[in-house]
């Protein structure tokens, strides 16, 4: 295994030149910015902190009903394979809740999903370190290491994570799942390692909706990053100070 | 003398007889059906595949889930894609699990797999998969997978041989 340990460094170095190149926004006329799109790291790197990758979802887009989102990802995954589970044990990387102000009356739809925290209450109570946060800000279960104590979903203020009750068959090659671990969603790390953007937020920009952005909140440049900083947005139970990476507009 | 020389030639007869039993492709010793892999050469020696799979299988895993690095070599999807289960195999009526390279040489090991609880016991060919990522797969036609249940049980199988519960 020792030529693992030796990286070639002329390609690295092209690649990461390349990457440069391609990562920065450019300026095609005055006024017209060419946004930087998710990139794929070479596959031979690490990920890399200087990124964090995030979603911003416009609550004002998000329509009543519509469960495009929802549907991706379990086709994605493979989830609701489960024969046994009842529906609420079943596993859900993201769900939609329909919000009502008391006093308003003013209605919102939105996707929660796993919240990508800076400072995730999952990995500070895992007892294995299953549960961890990749450099990148994606947080992730290592079902290698998982022993299915669920102490994180009991600290999850989001109610992200699922458990999985039973034998499973039939899975994705991108996303093992099997009994006895806690599972959510991965912000389709799969895909985002390839440069792509995750089942939910291609689903929910084919369905016409774009309700959810994808991109690198670290790179101004960046259309996330942008939104982000020109608009108001919120993360839910911001009081919680984890600096979720996933962040809502207009709730 | 006499006798001596008919029990000599009984054990020659009873010799000529079992010679069948024993000439298969092992000799006299049962091997595992080994289905024959995709590719014209495994990305290490045989040998060395024999002996350290499950070594690079893990060093890869860690780096994979951890730290994103995801390169063919090594990785379970890579071996899956060229050791996929061949479609007819997969097909002889009942025996679906039959056809597995790696549930095959486990079971004749004695060693409890677990991957395939959680991991897709075969590649599919879908647009989900980027062409350059995995060329192979591009190959395989979209085969139902109703194989996995009848893979897992035979897994489960092998664990309780292990404990001494149950028999094949």
């Amino acid at each position: 295994m020792s030529e693992h340990k030796q990286p070639d460094l002329a390609r690295r170095e092209f690649l990461g030149r390349g990457a440069v190149a391609a990562a920065a926004g450019m300026a095609l006329a005055p006024g017209v910015m060419l946004y930087g799109v998710a990139h794929a790291k070479p596959a031979d790197q690490p990920a890399s902190s200087k990124v964090r990758w995030g979603m911003l979802v416009d609550t004002t887009k998000c329509s009543n009903g519509c469960n495009a989102c929802v549907d991706a990802c379990n086709k994605e995954h493979g989830l609701g394979n489960e024969q046994h589970s009842r529906p609420e044990q079943r596993t859900q990387y993201i769900r939609k809740v329909e919000l009502r102000h008391k006093f308003t009356g003013a209605t919102h739809s939105l996707p929660v999903m796993c919240q990508h925290c800076e400072k995730p209450p999952c990995v500070d109570v895992c007892p294995t370190g299953a549960s961890f946060k990749r450099a990148d800000g994606i947080v992730l279960v290592d079902r290698h290491i998982c022993i299915g104590c669920r102490y994180c979903m009991m600290a999850c203020p989001y109610k992200a994570r699922s458990f999985v009750h039973e034998a499973l068959t039939d899975q994705r090659p991108h996303t093992p799942r099997g009994k006895g671990c806690v599972e959510s969603c991965t912000m389709c790390v799969h895909r985002v390692d390839e440069g792509r953007e995750p089942a939910c937020v291609e689903a929910c920009a084919a369905d016409g909706s774009h309700a959810i952005i994808f991109g690198d909140l670290n790179d101004p440049n960046s259309e996330i990053a942008q939104r982000v900083k020109t608009y108001a947005s919120s993360e839910i139970r911001a009081d919680l100070g984890l600096n979720t990476g996933v962040r809502y507009q207009g709730i | 003398m006499k006798r001596l020389r008919q029990l000599l030639s009984m054990a020659i007869l009873a010799l000529t007889l079992s010679a069948p039993a024993f000439a298969g492709e092992g000799g006299r010793t049962f091997l595992p059906s080994i289905p024959a892999a995709k590719g014209e050469q495994c990305v290490e020696d045989t040998a060395d595949m024999r002996r350290n799979h499950m070594k690079y299988l893990q060093h890869h895993r860690d780096e994979a889930m951890h730290q994103g690095i995801r390169t063919e070599k090594h990785s379970l999807k890579a071996c899956l894609e060229c050791h996929a289960p061949v479609e007819g195999n997969m097909a002889a009526g009942g025996k679906e699990a039959e056809g597995h390279f790696c549930v095959n040489c486990h079971v004749y090991a004695g060693v409890t797999l677990d991957c395939f609880e959680c991991h897709a016991t075969k590649p599919e060919t879908t647009a989900q998969f980027h062409p350059l990522v995995s060329p192979a797969t591009a190959a395989l036609k979209a085969a139902d997978r109703t194989d996995s249940a009848e893979l897992l049980n035979r897994l489960v199988g092998v664990t309780e041989n292990k404990t001494g519960v149950a028999h094949e």
